[in-house]
């Protein structure tokens, strides 16, 4: 019941903001107002459920919500949760309210906070949806459900090229969703069961080889242009740079973790041969995504297409943890989405800060010195570049640490020297990742201020709103990283449960 | 004991935070007076302002919020740490500790601490020398608008440090290893204006990191091929793994461990790391972060004992850094970057001690090294500050104005080179025998704390009261006995004899360049333009202080057979000292206004410049990388991306094929729909 | 009479209407030739509705009621000629060509292939 709430929240709230502005909230500030109290009641609706959840058996099932939904064609309306997606859900609800928060004092460029707030509001009841379903149709009904918010949010409040980032991204978003819904009908029609949790108990018994092979890859694909992963990964860039600051926080830090929580609540366990054939490549392009990203971050000259790009050498350590078919590297990937979630999350907001005062985003542009001018934006923003350089007692290292140890000993089946040479070179990608966050903070936090800042006045100091929306992202990261059984008590055993026991 | 142990660690850890958050506010609530700040700070600044800061910060360090925040804890963590170590000279062995237990899905990770004879020593010597430089870094610091995040950046560092040296388990010590990295890095760059700092800064980060992959790769190995992180598991566990995977793991732990102990090839970032103020220098890239790799082989020499070949390409990595830095150091013209290579081929020494099985000598040069090292770079800090200048030449006659940090220094560099009986030494003598004996009998001596002589059966003898040091090593080992008995395989013949002469050969150099070093500090007319006087009373007193284990600590090894000196060895050793130095000051006697490394002439540049290995890295590393990434930038424009691009143009391109009927005449249109009536209603009547 | 006659008399009614309707460009001669047709459908009804001796006689009933209609959407057709003209001073059908859909690329959608971005010319530095 918890979790039909937890959308039903967002959804309604949406839809109140269809009355006309004179009758209901009248004024931006109001609307915004509204924003933050309903994000607000969602998280502790969410936090509720984390307080309902029984950590002493987390790989079951939990606060299910289970009706006929369209009986005729065997949908259901089921909801649920488990250690996998707990976690996930909180973090939506979290950052769904900072940027509310946030947004409260820095409205994006263009106004029409109200139509802003609802399509945020709307983006919510998507999001928290896919992590709560259970049902493959329902699943894919909220996996769509954020497309289009997102490409308003984009089309509307973006910045320079933001129409053509915009459709790049929602045609590229879609044609992966139609190869994950082939894929995801292919196992459903096959298996006669649309439920997830009885498909996830099956362990793929009842379909065979060709067909698991044929759904993983298909349903593969779609989560794999979400994730992004090499060589799909070109849309990210383009609609993280021209999305507003709210739209990339909740694109990086969300979003992408839709497409890998994806591969592990719904392609892993469902077709797990089709798992086992696919893994050596998933591997493959994971490692080259690691690699690739990192070097196109070292000749990158913007601060937010640079952070998006990191974003492929993030996850391309998540793609690889899920690609040795381990618990371990499961719990690698998890605890890499909820890391890079927060930390990417992070970094947008400030690169979106240091884009309010400067007025530009260009590396070369913003010269140097900014911890002169800005120190306590510029530590905020050295804090998260270091610990999405995966320094270790940060939430970064131990995604990639724990990847890197499932690569050395990847499942039985799959070719062990070929996964250990990913995980050398994944590991060298580590090196890289290091190498452009600290040019990035030479250029812009070292060294003397330009002529040209001086004479232009003081920068703005950070505002308590924005400490509001950062302190709890930071405050986290440094938990999760410092802690990290907080988070791997709660995945670990769900996780062999999903991999047949493993 | 394992609490004291996880307080010693967390005391700072906690002062860090504290510090960060809260210095300045303290120090507001203890100094109502507002002090204003001055731009980049330290030496840097007038020599009159900074005087008159020191002489207030000297005068109250009391009212200094971040100075108290820093030195309090650590004064009680050292407390902690002096407990600890004095708990297990008692009563020797292995304490552990485990505070939880994380689940990967593999191979779990334990939170846990293991105070034994070697961290028990090492952590004492780190939190005496860190401090010694909080301590120091108060009147040098004192005018720095950013001493308190320098300060709490230190107090996270110790904490780091003391992690690796207590820890029990391997990711618990990567993790430690990590962080000290990174606030090596933002101490290094500390003076962010200047680029060049900056610069050093990444630099170090980077080399370190490089070899810290590796480091991380060797854990993972000893972790999945013992099922267990915990350090005393995969030391058990060792005969039931691979020899290969051994082998593999020492390999890629040793280049964890040449870049944190800037060995060769990874060396070039510690020359640069002097950019950093030069309590940190002390602190960082003399005593303790830099002794770490030595550490960590000390800690798991099993596994390098093991592995077959490692040792002796740790003894040759040393050979070509002791004695490529040696010659480095004597050209080079900074203070700092003298004791910089200085300390590159200290570490080598110890390195060289590890590679001919003589651990306990090793270690015993590691403890000494951290006292003299620091005590030679606060001393030259002092120099630094009242002659306003980091150059040699602008140096001379400073004896007399500076009176204690004359002798202190004197202490220090006789160590460096050492001269009987100052504690280097000793510690140098004990690896010189060992590598000396490895070399004429082909088999190492019988020692090191798990070859210790044979144990009764009845358990360890009680350690006698004189044995402090030496007692505390000995007796780990022998706690340790009982459980495995790592005997290091003999070094080849040539690898010992080029261990051994390589040793001789840095003893030498070594004299050469401290006595270069001394005279053009302290002899001589005075160079450079400044006022000599000594340093603030704070400064002085820390490095005085530091002066004592300097010179005594030597004798403390006399508890242990193999740290005692060998007449032999140490003649020839002391001998060839002699020569280095006294042809330095016989250079420098013939016209002390001169560099005595004019000698070297046209070599000198090349010894200046470290060989040219930091060019050579650019070119062969550092330029491919970044071809690579601008090859990446277009292949992702022009390739991938235009890939997706151009399927939207090819669909596009097909639309427009479709829609070229409709050209907006309505009448074409409907041509078009009688036609398609046509054609059905022909159909129709023709086929149905 | 002969069915014939009528339904040939409608059918080259009808195509003269086609051809006005597909070849004239003045829309006032498009619009009779409308006329033209609807009348030879007008014509048809009647004849056939003769023929079958339809007691209800729904053919002329729905003739009558296809001449309102067109004389409705005569009405509504003229009036729409007459604006155009106001505005555009022409008539002819083929050159109203506003329904068409630009074939300038990049009205409609941002082009796939702008100018290469800043970001792509430049590397590191």
């Amino acid at each position: 019941m918890i979790f039909l709430l937890l959308t039903a929240i967002p959804l309604l709230a949406a839809l109140a903001l269809l009355v006309p502005a004179g009758r209901f909230l009248p004024g931006d500030a109001a609307v915004a107002r509204f924003g933050v109290a309903v994000s607000g009641a969602t998280l502790l609706v969410a936090l509720s459920a984390v307080t309902a959840f029984d950590f002493g058996a987390p790989e079951r099932m939990q606060l299910e919500i289970d009706r006929a939904w369209a009986p005729a064609i065997g949908l259901r309306f089921h909801l649920g949760a488990d250690g996998v997606s707990l976690p996930l859900i909180l973090l939506t609800a979290l950052l769904t309210f900072l940027c509310f928060l946030y947004t409260a004092k820095h409205p994006p460029a263009g106004d029409r906070v109200r139509l802003f707030t609802a399509l945020l509001l709307v983006l919510e009841v998507g999001l928290l949806g896919t992590f709560v379903a259970l049902d493959l149709v329902l699943f894919f009904v909220f996996f769509e459900v954020v497309l289009i918010p997102m490409y308003a949010v984009i089309a509307i409040w973006g910045g320079a090229g933001r129409r053509a980032a915009a459709y790049k991204f929602i045609l590229y978003t879609l044609l992966g969703s139609g190869l994950l819904l082939a894929g995801m009908l292919l196992v459903g029609v096959n298996a006669g069961t649309l439920d997830m949790t009885e498909l996830a108990a099956r362990h793929g018994s009842g379909l065979t080889h060709g067909v698991q092979v044929t759904a993983f890859v298909l349903m593969g694909l779609g989560f794999a242009v979400k994730a992004p992963m090499w060589p799909l990964h070109t849309w990210l860039p383009d609609a993280h740079t021209a999305a507003p600051t709210v739209g990339s926080v909740l694109l990086a830090g969300v979003l992408l973790k839709m497409g890998t929580y994806g591969l592990v609540r719904v392609a892993l366990p469902l077709a797990p041969d089709g798992a086992a054939f696919w893994a050596p490549w998933l591997g493959l392009f994971a490692v080259i995504g690691i690699v690739w990203g990192s070097l196109a971050c070292l000749a990158q000259t913007d601060l937010k297409r640079m952070i998006a790009y990191s974003s492929v050498g993030h996850m391309g350590f998540v793609l690889l943890g899920i690609a040795t078919l381990t618990p371990v590297g499961v719990n690698a990937a998890l605890f890499g989405n909820i890391a890079h979630g927060l930390i990417t999350g992070l970094l947008f907001f400030l690169a979106g800060a240091v884009k309010d005062r400067y007025g530009t985003g260009d590396l070369r542009e913003l010269g140097g010195g900014m911890l002169t001018s800005a120190p306590r934006l510029a530590s905020i923003l050295t804090f998260a570049s270091v610990a999405s350089l995966g320094l270790p007692g940060l939430a970064g290292f131990w995604g990639e640490m724990l990847a890197l140890l499932g690569a050395y000993k990847p499942h039985a089946d799959l070719p062990r020297t070929t996964f250990v040479v990913f995980m050398a070179v994944g590991a060298l990608g580590a090196v890289l990742t290091a190498a452009y966050f600290l040019r990035m903070l030479a250029r812009i936090t070292h060294g003397p201020v330009p002529d040209a800042r001086l004479t232009a006045g003081p920068v703005a100091a950070v505002s308590r709103y924005e400490y509001a929306a950062w302190i709890p992202l930071v405050v986290l990261t440094l938990l999760v990283g410092l802690w990290p059984k907080t988070l791997l008590d709660v995945t670990t055993a769900p996780v062999r449960a999903l991999l047949g026991g493993g | 004991m394992i609490v004291l142990a996880s307080l010693t660690i967390l005391l700072p850890f906690a002062a860090a935070f504290a510090g960060m958050l809260l210095g300045p506010r303290l120090s507001r609530l203890l100094r109502p007076r507002k002090v204003e700040p001055v731009p980049g700070g330290g030496p840097a600044t007038t020599e009159q302002a900074w005087w008159r800061a020191a002489i207030t910060a000297e005068r109250s360090p009391l009212r200094n919020g971040p100075a108290l925040l820093a030195c309090l804890p650590l004064a009680l963590a050292a407390v902690f740490a002096a407990i600890v170590a004095f708990t297990v000279w008692r009563s020797p062995g292995a304490r552990t500790g485990t505070l939880t237990l994380i689940e990967t899905g593999s191979v779990p990770i334990r939170v846990g601490l293991q105070a034994d004879g070697l961290a028990a020593v090492v952590g004492l010597m780190v939190c005496c020398v860190a401090l010694a430089v909080q301590v120091y870094s108060i009147a040098y610091m004192a005018k720095d608008p950013r001493y308190s995040s320098y300060a709490a950046f230190i107090s996270l560092f110790t904490a780091a440090m003391l992690l690796v040296v207590y820890s029990g388990d391997l990711l618990l010590l990567y993790v430690g290893w990590e962080v000290m990295g990174v606030c090596s890095y933002f101490l290094i760059g500390h003076h962010w204006e200047d680029r060049a700092n900056s610069r050093a800064a990444v630099k170090a980060f980077l080399v370190t990191r490089l070899g810290d992959v590796g480091f991380l790769l060797g854990i993972l190995a000893l972790g999945v091929g013992a099922k267990s992180f915990v350090i005393e598991d995969v030391l058990a566990r060792l005969s039931e793994m691979p020899h290969a995977t051994v082998t593999a793991a020492a390999f890629l732990l040793l280049a964890g461990v040449a870049g944190k102990s800037a060995q060769f090839p990874l060396h070039t970032w510690l020359p640069d790391a002097m950019a950093g103020p030069t309590p940190i220098s002390a602190l960082i890239h003399a005593a303790t972060m830099v002794a770490a790799g030595i550490f960590v082989v000390a800690r798991l020499y099993g596994v390098f004992v093991t592995g077959s070949g490692v040792l002796t390409l740790l003894g040759v990595l040393a050979v070509v850094s002791m004695v490529g830095s040696a010659l480095a150091a004597l050209a080079q013209d900074d203070i700092k970057r003298v004791l910089a290579y200085s300390t590159i081929s200290q570490l080598a020494v110890m390195a060289a001690g590890l590679a001919v099985g003589a651990d306990t000598a090793a270690i015993f040069h590691l403890l000494t090294h951290g006292a003299f090292k620091a005590l030679l770079f606060l001393a030259a800090g002092s120099v630094i500050l009242v002659t306003g200048s980091n150059l040699l030449g602008r140096y001379g006659g400073l004896r007399r104005a500076m009176p204690v940090t004359f002798w202190s220094m004197t202490v220090g560099l006789a160590a460096l080179v050492g001269l009987p009986p100052v504690s280097g030494w000793f510690s140098k003598d004990a690896v010189i025998e060992a590598a000396q004996h490895a070399a004429l009998h082909g088999d190492p001596e019988p020692q090191g704390w798990f070859s210790a002589t044979p144990i009764p059966e009845t358990g360890p003898p009680p350690p006698s009261i004189t044995q402090f040091h030496g007692g505390a090593l000995k007796a780990y080992a022998e706690a340790n006995f009982t459980q495995v008995n790592w005997v290091a395989p003999p070094l080849p013949g040539w690898a010992a004899w080029l261990v051994y002469l390589g040793l001789l050969l840095t003893v030498a150099l070594t004299a050469a360049y401290a006595v270069r070093l001394w005279l053009m500090t302290f002899f001589g007319e005075q160079r450079g333009d400044f006022e000599p006087r000594e340093a603030p009373k704070l400064m002085t007193w820390t490095v005085a202080a530091l002066a004592v284990p300097a010179a005594i600590m030597g004798f403390f090894g006399g508890g242990a057979e193999e740290l005692r000196p060998h007449v032999g060895s140490a003649l020839i050793a002391l001998a060839l000292a002699g020569l280095g130095g006294g042809a330095a000051f016989l250079l420098w006697n013939r016209d002390p206004a001169r560099d005595p490394a004019r000698v070297l002439g046209p070599v000198r540049p090349v010894l200046e410049r470290g060989f040219y290995v930091d060019e050579l890295y650019a070119l062969v590393i550092v330029r491919p990388v970044r071809a690579a990434a601008r090859l990446v930038v277009a292949a992702d424009a022009r390739g991938i991306d235009a890939a997706v691009v151009g399927a939207a143009g090819a669909a596009r391109r097909l639309g427009g094929a479709l829609r070229a009927p409709q050209n907006g005449n309505p009448q074409t249109y409907l041509t078009g729909l009688l036609a398609g009536v046509v054609v059905i209603a022909a159909v129709v009547v023709v086929f149905l | 009479m002969h069915l014939l006659y009528p339904a040939v008399v409608s059918a080259l009614l009808f195509s003269v209407g086609v051809y006005g309707v597909l070849a004239r460009r003045n829309a006032i001669l498009v619009l009779m030739a409308v006329e033209l047709m609807l009348n030879a459908v007008n014509l048809n009804l009647v004849a056939f509705d003769v023929f079958w001796r339809d007691r209800l006689h729904g053919g002329q009933v729905l003739t009558l009621f296809t001449i309102v209609i067109a004389a409705a959407e005569v009405g509504l057709g003229l009036a729409i000629v007459l604006l155009v003209y106001r505005n555009r001073q022409m008539i002819d059908v083929d050159r109203l060509r506003d329904l068409a859909e630009d074939r300038a690329p990049g009205k409609a959608l941002d082009p796939p292939g702008e100018a290469t971005p800043d970001w792509v010319a430049e590397g590191a530095s």
